[in-house]
């Protein structure tokens, strides 16, 4: 009886912030994806989202970008979480890496506006080889690129972790058994750190689709990826219906990349 | 065994380097008496002296702080209440809805979280202002403190609980004396999380703000849209300077707990 | 294999591992290991023993080659492997806490070398089958490894090691994580198997009693030094020192003199005792097991002791006993007696070991010699 009041007691606020700002916002994009601005009924907007070729190109960009900026960002942090869990002072090292996550995102943004600058750092360094100066700034690469640096840090972590967990001398078993450096990373280290990449990529796949604020300041203020789309519908052309229509395709889009990297594959069973 | 450390420690010196040149570089320019990041003139502090003279700016950075130490509060609160409820719920499939419903806006994009709270607020016809922002900002907080909470009571002893009762406990004494301890450690964690939450957000705050409330990386962007402002620059050393700090004092305060065998440095990342 | 086996038969063993001057330092500048010399036949089942930090794991470290030595060489069938790589030596490795694979399956873990080898699948089945069959694991091809208990991932491991016809199979420590009836079982298969196989086993253990019942030699290690090694019924009679002596069985160990050849003093009294060879008057020390102890009335006892504890065990009686000067005495002995009684011991002259204090193994092992000459000569 006792139980059920205290359950009740605790139950009541978190469920109406369940009710309020979980299933009501998603409800209300939804309805406002499937109504024109005169709050009828309405498939239009998905429609227009459809047939339009800016929009589907702008769908595939988001994702493609999404998709490289994940993987550079896996390629450069995979071997920097590897070496961290060999190197001494790991503690000091963590906390170096870290620490620039606490430095607000539109600061570093803003900082490469100058470095990638016409006559910002990276061009006075390649005129030391005679190159350029090359136009960085406001292009797709410099987003991708700042976009990569941004999450270098929330990619080295959860590997880390998972890396760490790894009993050591699972890795000198497969040494034992003959495995070469390459194929004990292949065979032992990879699959058994993969719910850290797993966890690594989830951090950034995601966050990384709506990075419109980069795309403003470093991408050259133009509509490249959904998130841009949904910020410029909602915030400038006040087209929230088109807006809402963008956030419901990402969000269905979203559910189906979590549906099939979800996937556990089945393991062959074999006879002896 | 040698030469791979070697290589170990010049990668990630690399990568430290890449992550923080543009900080430094910020950071450099700001004492630049310029007017961009170029070139650097002569040597002067200008720059923090209009920043200390920005009234506007100060006033933002307090109520950004008042914001985010509210929301992290509150956030708390109603976070540690939702685990204790997960928890009490013994059927499966309710616990793991009420566990879904909890992610939803950990895995949804801030810029869906922030259009969908700017139709909510606007279909209530909630004003766009600090009131707003705070609501928002408890919003995303709360699941991650669930997260924190729950695997401590999923840990906790539950034969502690028959203990006290036995013992002769009141209802409410095993909660403050037997439950809050042994989610104490959660709750803390979840409190720090909410505060990175509130203090790092840019993308839901920049939709569901109005004209009268800003925060500090609001105000960033707008001020960085319109070009290069060294004022900025004197900003981003202050707040380097003040993250330096924050962070030597967590790092000697889980020192001692680190020895122990755990590893709280994990809790310093977002 | 055949030759190996060969071998065997006719009690001519090979000699498979050699260390040589082998010293470990590690970073941190800890000593693991001293100066150790050791030869490994090939055929035979060998303990390292020892208890935690002498330096036996480091040993088998070195063997397998996770560990290099600082220096020191180390020889298989003859050739310096001290630097090859472990994948590259033809050594398995059953680890401590078995290490198995933990994302994959039982088959998998077990054909993990044959597969790095590139053996083709049939042969690759066929081979697990075999060794899942030698570990009595016939049946668990599919079953993942969180689902198996501790003695059969136990048996997962040696498997996995087997698989690959090693010439050296190393355990480090492979029975300390199981129970102790489970233990003795696996103490029993582990040698039926080494026997099977007809390889060398280096079996790495704290467990003195785990050493002495399945080894054929013993290396009995201490700070980083080979105190003593021998097949497990020479360690247990003839201890070399009085750390060999309280770390193999239960010991009563008791300054003495020795007075000359076949007589020592001890305890205040003179024995007839069965070694020679040392100086007259020469400080030793004396062990006398407790097993060898037997219960007497006063008058025909030997020494003179007051019982002050009695357990009984089942199938012995132990006692605390104390004689005159306050030596504590422990008894094993089918025969109780009463508590505070005075009670006498009996021992033969060849119970009474008597050891020099700080001989070397070369030493000991001349003087051990020169009784066995005597006894032919009576």
């Amino acid at each position: 009886m006792n139980n059920k009041k205290a359950r009740a007691f605790f139950m009541i606020p978190y469920l109406t912030w369940i009710i309020l700002f979980v299933i009501l916002p998603i409800l209300l994009i939804l309805w406002y994806s499937l109504t024109d601005s005169n709050n009828h009924f309405t498939l239009n907007n998905f429609v227009t989202f459809f047939r339009n070729g800016t929009f589907l190109r702008m769908m595939l960009n988001s994702f493609w970008y999404a998709f490289l900026i994940t993987l550079v960002t896996l390629l450069v942090s995979y071997p920097a979480a590897y070496f961290l869990t060999k190197v001494k002072n790991q503690q000091i090292w963590l906390l170096l890496i870290i620490l620039p996550t606490w430095i607000n995102l539109l600061l570093k943004a803003y900082a490469f506006i100058g470095i990638l600058g016409n006559n910002g750092l990276v061009n006075k360094f390649l005129q030391l080889f005679g190159i350029g100066p090359v136009n960085i700034l406001f292009t797709d690469f410099a987003f991708m690129f700042v976009a990569t640096y941004i999450e270098i840090p929330f990619m080295i972590l959860p590997i880390y972790n998972a890396i760490k967990e790894i009993n050591p001398a699972v890795i000198q078993a497969s040494e034992d058994l003959g495995a070469s450096k390459w194929q004990t990373f292949r065979y032992v280290l990879w699959p058994l750190s993969w719910p850290g990449v797993e966890s690594g990529i989830q951090a950034i796949f995601i966050p990384s689709l709506s990075l419109f604020m980069l795309t403003r300041l470093i991408g050259g203020n133009r509509v490249i990826t959904l998130g841009t789309a949904i910020e410029e519908y909602f915030m400038t052309t006040m087209n929230w219906n088109m807006g809402a229509t963008i956030g419901v395709v990402l969000i269905v889009l979203m559910i189906i990349v979590m549906l099939v990297t979800g996937r556990r594959q089945k393991r062959k069973k074999v006879n002896l | 065994m040698r030469k791979n450390s070697i290589f170990a420690r010049v990668y990630l010196s690399f990568i430290l380097v890449i992550l923080y040149i543009p900080i430094f570089y910020l950071i450099y320019f700001s004492f630049s008496s310029g007017k961009n990041m170029n070139k650097f003139g002569q040597f002067t502090l200008s720059h923090y002296q209009d920043l200390f003279q920005d009234n506007r700016l100060l006033a933002i950075f307090l109520e950004t702080i008042l914001l985010a130490l509210l929301s992290s509060l509150i956030a708390t609160i109603v976070g540690t209440f939702g685990a204790l409820a997960i928890t009490m719920v013994k059927k499966k499939a309710q616990k793991n809805t009420l566990l879904a419903l909890n992610n939803v806006l950990m895995v949804s994009p801030d810029v869906i979280i922030g259009a969908s709270f700017l139709i909510f607020f606007t279909a209530l016809g909630f004003g766009l202002n600090f009131g707003s922002v705070l609501l928002s900002h408890i919003a995303f907080s709360i699941p991650i403190v669930v997260l924190m909470v729950l695997p401590r009571l999923n840990e906790m002893d539950f034969s502690l609980i028959d203990a006290a009762r036995d013992l002769g406990a009141s209802g409410y004494q095993v909660f403050s004396n037997v439950m809050i301890p042994t989610m104490l450690p959660g709750i803390a964690a979840g409190m720090f999380m909410a505060l990175t939450y509130s203090l790092d957000d840019f993308a839901v705050t920049f939709f569901v703000t109005g004209n009268g409330f800003s925060t500090l990386s609001v105000e960033i962007y707008s001020r960085a849209r319109q070009g290069i402002d060294l004022e900025i620059n004197a900003l981003s050393t202050v707040m380097f300077l003040f993250v330096l700090v924050l962070v030597i004092i967590y790092y000697f305060l889980t020192k001692r707990r680190v020895k122990k065998g755990k590893r709280m440095i994990g809790g310093l990342i977002k | 294999m055949r030759l190996v086996a060969i071998f065997i038969f006719l009690g001519i063993t090979m000699k498979i591992i050699e260390l040589k001057h082998v010293n470990k330092r590690y970073d941190d500048g800890f000593v693991a290991l001293k100066d150790i010399n050791l030869e490994i036949e090939s055929g035979k089942f060998y303990s390292l023993l020892g208890p935690s930090g002498s330096g036996k794991s480091t040993i088998l470290r070195i063997i397998a080659g996770f560990t290099n030595p600082t220096d020191g060489k180390i020889y298989f069938d003859g050739k310096d492997i001290t630097n090859l790589d472990p994948a590259k030596r033809q050594i398995n490795t059953v680890f401590q806490n078995y290490a198995l694979f933990p994302h994959l399956n039982v088959f998998e873990n077990v054909a993990f070398g044959l597969k790095i080898k590139k053996v083709p699948m049939d042969k690759i089945k066929a081979a697990v089958r075999d060794a899942l069959h030698m570990v009595r694991l016939d049946g668990y091809a599919n079953r993942e490894i969180s689902e198996l208990s501790g003695g059969q991932q136990q048996r997962v491991a040696i498997a996995r090691a087997i698989v690959n016809e090693p010439k050296v199979l190393l355990l480090d420590e492979s029975l300390s994580a199981l129970d102790k009836r489970l233990r003795k079982e696996m103490q029993f298969e582990l040698r039926a198997i080494q026997k099977k196989l007809g390889i060398t086993f280096i079996f790495v253990t704290h467990d003195q009693e785990e050493a002495l019942s399945m080894s054929d030699e013993i290396f009995v290690l201490n700070d980083g030094k080979i105190q003593q090694n021998g097949s497990p019924v020479d360690i247990y009679d003839e201890p070399i020192n009085d750390f060999v002596a309280r770390f193999i069985g239960d010991s009563n160990i008791l300054p003495g003199r020795m007075i000359k050849d076949y007589e020592v003093e001890f305890a205040n009294k003179k024995f007839q005792c069965a070694d020679a060879g040392m100086r007259p008057n020469e400080k030793v020390e004396v062990v006398l097991r407790p097993e060898d102890l037997d219960i007497t009335s006063p008058e025909k006892g030997k020494l003179v002791v007051t019982a002050q504890t009695q357990l009984f065990l089942g199938d012995h009686f132990e006692i605390k006993a104390i004689d005159a000067d306050e030596n504590e005495w422990l008894i094993q002995s089918i025969n109780g007696c009463k508590l505070n009684e005075r009670i006498g011991l009996y021992f033969d002259p060849e119970d009474i070991h008597v050891m020099r204090l700080h001989e070397s193994q070369e030493d000991f092992d001349a003087r051990l010699e020169s009784y066995e000459g005597d006894d032919e000569n009576e």
